[in-house]
């Protein structure tokens, strides 16, 4: 029962409500930071790690905090978090935390964290508002170093550094190219999620033999018309 | 209200738990700032491994508070690196974006002795060190960085930099998109190279 409830918290995190590709939410970031796959990954990463901290110690503080002042109590919660990431990444991965530059402080105003704060952590327990944190944290790692792969790719002819291609269009490492590539991805992400719940829900109606919306009701028998008479 | 209606009251019970947040929070950044804190000269080596690639033996020049500011910015630090006879310098660039400014360190490349005739030679590599107002940093390529190391003959001339075109035979680097910070990293390796030919080498450069 229990696994069943977390393998749907992780689900909804990383695809059924995947913060870049289904809500929409961090674009600042992900338009950002997404110029190289790296630097994607990294920023991911950064996220992943404050959403779940932040996602505990919300989840735990819950019920003592009032009502009234807890989106300034989360955002003081988030910026700790966002601080002491920073600390750690300019100590022990200077390159990285060189490379995110201003959108690593960005992280607090990132509404992702604060949105699963107030939409999930604040409401259930620890252990399901961590998984939460890092299931929509590896759904967000995910779009954005594809967004950054198919960037740089295209942008600068690498992949994660290593020069692969000898070409460079400048259009992909601009913001234009960023909403450009972020827009193809959108629409890619929902249709393969489309198909497959599609073809999950067929899959279910023939499991109960009860027929999807998308198969034609079978026309009426003249035998079970008799039997009705 | 009375006293103690208000130490019962919900706003009462918001505020406490607010300030204990805030006093646990500031505890925390305290404590991981005192664990995580970064010398100078900790940052000073990990400048002088990514410049040299491995560690190197750097004496530091002791600076004329009179002589350190220069028509491109200021000179900050400067070491002689022991090994190669070479100098580095750490400047910071005015006349970014919204008038701020770039922090670089600048490994020069020199020819002879302070006793024997000082000459700067080139620029080995320029690493980025900070900035002040510069949002569009980001977009700063390291191949804009490399292109400083590769004009010689340009520095050995007594030539400086500009992220402006214009006809004063310096020479153009600017990057599309930061003109401003292109215009304070310009001006940054321009303080290292009016300091080293106007000071270190007794004006003799």
């Amino acid at each position: 029962m229990n696994a069943k409830k977390y393998g749907k918290i992780a689900y909804d995190g990383l695809i059924t409500n995947n913060a870049t590709f289904k809500l929409v939410l961090g674009t600042c970031a992900t338009l950002g930071m997404s110029t190289s796959a790296v630097n994607s990954f990294g920023m991911g990463l950064s996220v992943t790690v404050v959403l779940l901290l932040s996602n505990v110690i919300i989840s735990l503080l819950r019920k003592i905090i009032p009502n009234t002042v807890r989106i300034p109590a989360y955002i003081v919660i988030i910026a700790t978090m966002v601080t002491l990431l920073r600390m750690v990444l300019e100590k022990y991965i200077p390159d990285l935390y060189d490379s995110m530059g201003v959108f690593l402080p960005l992280i607090v105003v990132n509404c992702v964290i604060l949105g699963r704060a107030e939409a999930f952590a604040s409401k259930n327990p620890v252990l399901d508002s961590a998984i939460d944190g890092v299931a929509t944290g590896l759904g967000l790692t995910f779009a954005l170093t594809i967004i950054g792969i198919i960037r740089e790719f295209l942008g600068s002819g690498s992949f994660f550094g290593m020069q692969v291609m000898d070409f460079r269009i400048g259009f992909f490492t601009n913001s234009a190219g960023a909403f450009f590539v972020y827009g193809i991805c959108i629409a890619l992400f929902v249709l393969i999620t489309g198909q497959v719940d599609k073809a999950r829900r067929a899959k279910h109606a023939r499991a109960l033999r009860v027929p999807s919306h998308e198969e034609p009701l079978p026309a009426p028998d003249e035998t079970t018309a008799e039997e009705v008479k | 209200m009375t006293v103690r209606q208000f130490f019962k009251s919900n706003a009462f019970k918001s505020l406490a738990v607010l300030i204990a947040i805030v006093l646990v929070a500031g505890g925390l950044l305290a404590i991981f700032n005192d664990l995580l804190y970064i010398s100078d000269e900790e940052r000073l080596n990990r400048t002088l491994s990514s410049i040299y690639g491995e560690p190197v033996t750097a004496e530091e020049v002791t600076l004329d508070d009179a002589d350190t500011e220069t028509p491109y910015g200021t000179v900050n630090a400067a070491y002689y690196i022991v090994d190669d006879g070479n100098y580095l310098l750490q400047s910071t660039g005015t006349g970014g974006y919204q008038n701020g400014t770039v922090t670089l360190w600048t490994a020069l490349t020199c020819s002879g002795t302070p006793e024997n005739g000082l000459a700067l030679t080139g620029i080995r590599k320029v690493v980025y060190d900070s900035n002040i107002n510069q949002s569009w940093i980001g977009k700063i390529e390291p191949s804009f960085y490399d292109f400083f190391a590769e004009q010689d003959e340009l520095i050995a001339d007594g030539g400086y930099f500009t992220a402006i075109r214009d006809d004063t035979g310096d020479l153009n680097n600017v990057q599309t998109g930061a003109t401003g910070a292109s215009n304070a990293i310009c001006n940054a390796v321009n303080s290292a190279l009016c300091y080293f030919r106007t000071i270190l080498t007794g004006g003799n450069a």
